[in-house]
């Protein structure tokens, strides 16, 4: 809805006085007032589109009627929004559509007792009425025959003959029921920007498509699932939940896959998780979400080889037991291992809670501070920079990436790692927004850039280096000139062609740098993860200094999983208690010894590969593991390991104990997104009966080890310690300076020529560790096909 | 055949600036006068030149009739629809001759022999039906002598 100016103006609707906002159109005036008329291509967010010719309408002095959709209000108008003439003319059209889509069962006089009848009618090859279709239901012709109270179509049946394809991974395509409102297409030019779906042919063959009818997969699909979200009828249609009935209940969440932490509204029945969409009986679920959002929940949370009984392995062989067995066997067994020889690796995608009673777990009953979360950064001090970083400059909003005037992206591949980002920065472009993007190998992002510098691998750090020293030309004073003195012995053109770019391509990246006002850098794995990570920070640091106005500008640290910041802000890093204190600072070391009442050990600890690596050594002899960690012959050298997932996998062979448990939509918490907002997540399904969260587990054998402070009945005590003992509000009273930070060169080392599939190397298809791919057979298919790339 | 359509291409696409799908139709037809038609990788060069998606541009190409999507048959057919046509029996022509080749219009057979098309009058309304087949016009056609006529091709 777009609002031209703050004004309002008076107009009539059915002989009443409204007062609505200028510059927004009839149809949208009615929905704000509450009045319904009839539309089968209208949609918020996106352009009018005046198709369907179903929201017709009588304007007073105007001639003939005009669709609301595609009239701007203005003052004094008077509308009509029903009359005889209106209903012959809605119905005469709705009649026109009807003739094109399989209508038998909507006029049928038996459909009443056919509905009640005939159950077992439905999983049919080619839909040929109601009983027939996926959508029965949920379908937005049944309910406008109804409005419109159709009893017959007079015209012949025009039936297209269309093959239905159920080749596509996650959703099936039947277009002999589309209508051609053209929301699917217009959602994914308009919305998505992905450019797959079109409208081809013309006039009465008109149907929509790919480029020579190829498959989705092969026209580029990202398989955000916004067709299936927004099709009226059953003609895109969600393989999951198609046959499982209507949902009955809808529960807005978080989804925990990636940093950006969207809110997903879940539908369920019963106990069962039919799709991730709009709720029900609405259309689009506005912010947009992803692949991973829109079709992993339902297919991990119902995954046929979910484990959901405590198993331990006697034998050689894995033997159900109960939880208390279990529980009592594994406690007996850590006994032995207190101390610096205990590690424990906790999930990213597990909630704040749980990771606060992991680590609290690890320092107080183990006390040992070997804990770190399963896909930790190459060099751990990075997340500390990071936060340190949000202290002095708040972290940025998803909302105003496109009120940016330029955005450097540099080592990302957003449209896999965080595609609701990418959608957003496809929107700046297409708003005029000036997008230098920066990276080893050409990616789906640089469609969307005019500006795009394509490196040798490996030459972040370089790149920023060369682009600071262009920066740096112009620019007097003490402190930049020790900057300057530092870039000295960079030479501008060798470096050039050591990263294989044009000077002038650094030029004019450079120009819109230093021009920019509100410049967004958005740093990617190819930083975090980088050899150089830490420089590479440091440089893109002083980048964000060296601006005009460095209040405007800021740096987005596209984090993977979603709650990554959030378990090192538990305490889930082997020198961080929660908080972000460091384990090395007395105060906070004697803090956190008072609260737990434990003399807290003060040995630095170990990260996740570390570990791994100590095991060999005779460092680590016991090892808690949630999730899954890629696999180690080393790990058969431990004494005693333990694994909580949901799914046995490739390391349970070296496990000694298996408890099962929940997922994230199984059981409440909060995560840290990218923005550092709290994002809470509720329960949506019950759990499994013999599944308990990594809290429960963890607080049952601390019980049993007969210790104190685990006597936890619900997790919302566990936020309230973590709330009393850190600062959740992030407000900071230290403000750390904003001095340039050192800058050092590394001389340019070329890493191996990069291919396609080292850019899918970082498997962003996990949960838990546990890899989508090798879950879902779908995910696997994208992923083997490279559409993400 | 592929490099040769990838060079043609490339050579339309080189008087066009990068990323400005405003001059779309302008490189379809020019490509389609070097190649005759619009190959799936002449489209993909197209599209990676103008930075927008193959659906798109299939979906512009699409709706104007002018555009061909596979390579043109060694011999053209255009079977005469137009209202004398059509009152001899032409759709029944039509009909028998789309069976017969196993085409419709718009299409090339396997074997690149023929093409089809359809066209509203060829100017010799007095000697309907008829069927063109490269330049020659065979006039009061039937379905057994279009079979004869078909036959005489190579």
């Amino acid at each position: 809805m777009k609002v031209k100016t703050g004004k309002n103006i008076s107009i009539k609707i059915d002989g009443e006085k409204f007062s609505v906002p200028d510059g927004i159109n009839v149809l949208e005036a009615t929905l704000l007032k509450k009045i319904y008329i009839p539309t089968l291509c209208y949609l918020e967010n996106l352009q009018p589109y005046g198709g369907c010719r179903l929201c017709v309408v009588e304007i007073k002095n105007m001639r003939g009627y005009p669709t609301a959709c595609t009239t701007p209000v203005v003052n004094k108008m008077e509308i009509t929004t029903d009359s005889p003439g209106l209903k012959t003319l809605r119905r005469e059209t709705l009649e026109l559509i009807l003739s094109e889509h399989p209508y038998t069962c909507l006029v049928c006089k038996d459909k009443n007792d056919c509905t009640e009848f005939m159950h077992s009618t439905r999983k049919v090859g080619t839909t040929t009425g109601c009983n027939f279709c996926a959508s029965n239901g949920d379908c937005e012709l049944q309910d406008l025959v109804g409005y419109l109270e159709i009893s017959d179509v007079k015209y012949p049946i025009a039936y297209r003959g269309i093959e239905p394809e159920r080749n596509n991974p996650f959703y099936d395509l039947d277009y002999n029921l589309c209508i051609l409102c053209g929301r699917c297409v217009r959602i994914c030019n308009e919305e998505r920007n992905s450019e797959v779906l079109a409208f081809t042919q013309r006039g009465n063959t008109t149907i929509v498509g790919t480029a020579f009818g190829e498959s989705q997969i092969e026209a580029g699909c990202e398989f955000c699932g916004a067709c299936v979200d927004v099709c009226p009828t059953g003609s895109i249609s969600e393989k999951m939940g198609k046959w499982a009935g209507l949902p009955d209940k809808s529960t807005e969440t978080t989804c925990v896959f990636c940093q950006v932490g969207c809110t997903i509204n879940i539908n369920s029945r019963g106990n069962r998780i039919i799709n991730v969409g709009p709720k029900i009986g609405k259309r689009m679920n506005p912010p947009q979400i992803c692949v991973r959002g829109k079709f992993v929940p339902g297919d991990i949370v119902h995954h046929p080889d979910r484990i959901t009984t405590p198993l331990i392995k006697k034998g050689g062989k894995w033997i159900e037991v109960s939880w208390k067995e279990a529980i009592n066997y594994t406690a007996s067994n850590l006994e032995r291992y207190r101390g610096n020889q205990f590690g424990m690796i906790g999930s990213p995608h597990d909630y704040l809670e749980d990771n606060y009673i992991l680590q609290k777990f690890a320092r107080k009953v183990m006390r040992s501070n070997n804990v770190d979360l399963l896909s930790s950064y190459p060099n751990k001090e990075i997340i500390e920079k990071i936060d340190k970083y949000y202290n002095t400059f708040p972290p940025f909003e998803i909302d105003s990436i496109e009120n940016s005037d330029t955005i450097f992206i540099i080592g990302s591949n957003g449209s896999i790692s965080h595609p609701i980002i990418e959608n957003r920065i496809r929107k700046a472009f297409r708003n005029g927004t000036e997008i230098i993007f920066a990276n080893p190998y050409d990616n789906r992002t640089s469609s969307f850039s005019h500006n795009t510098l394509i490196f040798s691998d490996g030459g972040e750090l370089l790149l920023l280096h060369i682009i600071l020293s262009g920066l740096l030309r112009n620019k007097n004073g003490e402190k930049t000139e020790n900057l300057k003195l530092q870039l000295k012995e960079l030479n501008f053109n060798s470096a050039c062609n050591q990263l294989g770019i044009s000077g002038s391509q650094v030029n004019s990246a450079v120009k819109l740098i230093s021009d920019s006002k509100k410049l967004l850098i958005l740093a990617g794995d190819g930083i975090l993860r980088g050899a150089n990570c830490i420089d590479s920070f440091d440089a893109l640091f002083n980048l964000q200094l060296l601006q005009k106005n460095p209040d405007n500008c800021r740096i987005m640290f596209l984090l993977s999983e979603g709650n990554y910041y959030g378990g090192t802000f538990a305490g889930m890093n082997p020198d961080l208690l929660p908080g972000f204190a460091r384990i090395d600072n007395k105060k906070s070391l004697k803090k956190w010894s008072d609260h737990l009442k434990i003399k807290l050990n003060n040995t630095p600890g170990l990260s996740r590969n570390e570990m791994i690596n100590s095991i060999s050594k005779d460092g680590i002899e016991a090892l808690f593991v949630f999730g899954d960690i890629p696999g180690n012959p080393d790990l058969s050298g431990l004494k005693f390991f333990v694994q909580q997932n949901m799914f046995l996998t490739g390391i349970s062979k070296y496990a000694h104990v298996f408890f099962p448990t929940t997922s994230f939509l199984e059981t409440r918490g909060h995560i840290i997104n990218i923005e550092r907002k709290l994002k809470k997540t509720k329960q949506v399904i019950k759990a499994p009966e013999d599944t308990r969260t990594p809290w429960k587990t963890l607080s049952l054998l601390a019980q049993a080890m007969l210790e104190e402070g685990f006597q936890i009945k619900k997790s919302e005590d566990i936020f309230q310690e973590l709330k009393t003992q850190t600062d959740l509000s992030f407000s900071t009273n230290e403000k750390p300076g904003k001095n340039y930070l050192p800058v050092k060169l590394i001389p340019f080392k070329k890493e191996k020529e990069h291919t396609e599939k080292d850019s899918l190397e970082y498997n962003y298809f996990h949960y838990s560790g546990n890899n989508l791919s090798t879950l879902i057979d779908d995910i696997k298919t994208i992923t083997e096909y490279g559409v993400l790339k | 055949m592929y490099v040769k359509i990838a060079s043609t291409t490339q050579s339309v696409l080189n008087k066009f600036p990068l990323k400005d799908k405003s001059n779309l139709i302008q490189i379809l037809q020019a490509v389609q006068e070097k190649d005759d038609y619009l190959s799936p990788e002449a489209v993909v060069r197209i599209s990676e030149h103008l930075s927008v998606s193959r659906s798109y541009i299939y979906g512009v190409a699409t709706f104007y009739s002018q555009f061909k999507f596979g390579p043109p048959g060694r011999h053209s057919i255009r079977i005469c629809l137009g209202t004398a046509c059509h009152v001899q029996g032409g759709d029944f022509l039509s009909n028998a001759l789309q069976s017969e080749i196993d085409i419709t219009p718009g299409e090339t057979t396997e074997d690149g022999k023929f093409d089809l098309e359809r066209v509203a009058c060829l100017g010799c309304c007095a000697l309907a039906p008829v069927v063109m087949i490269d330049n020659i016009i065979y006039s009061r056609m039937s379905v057994i002598k279009l079979k004869e006529m078909l036959d005489r091709y190579e």
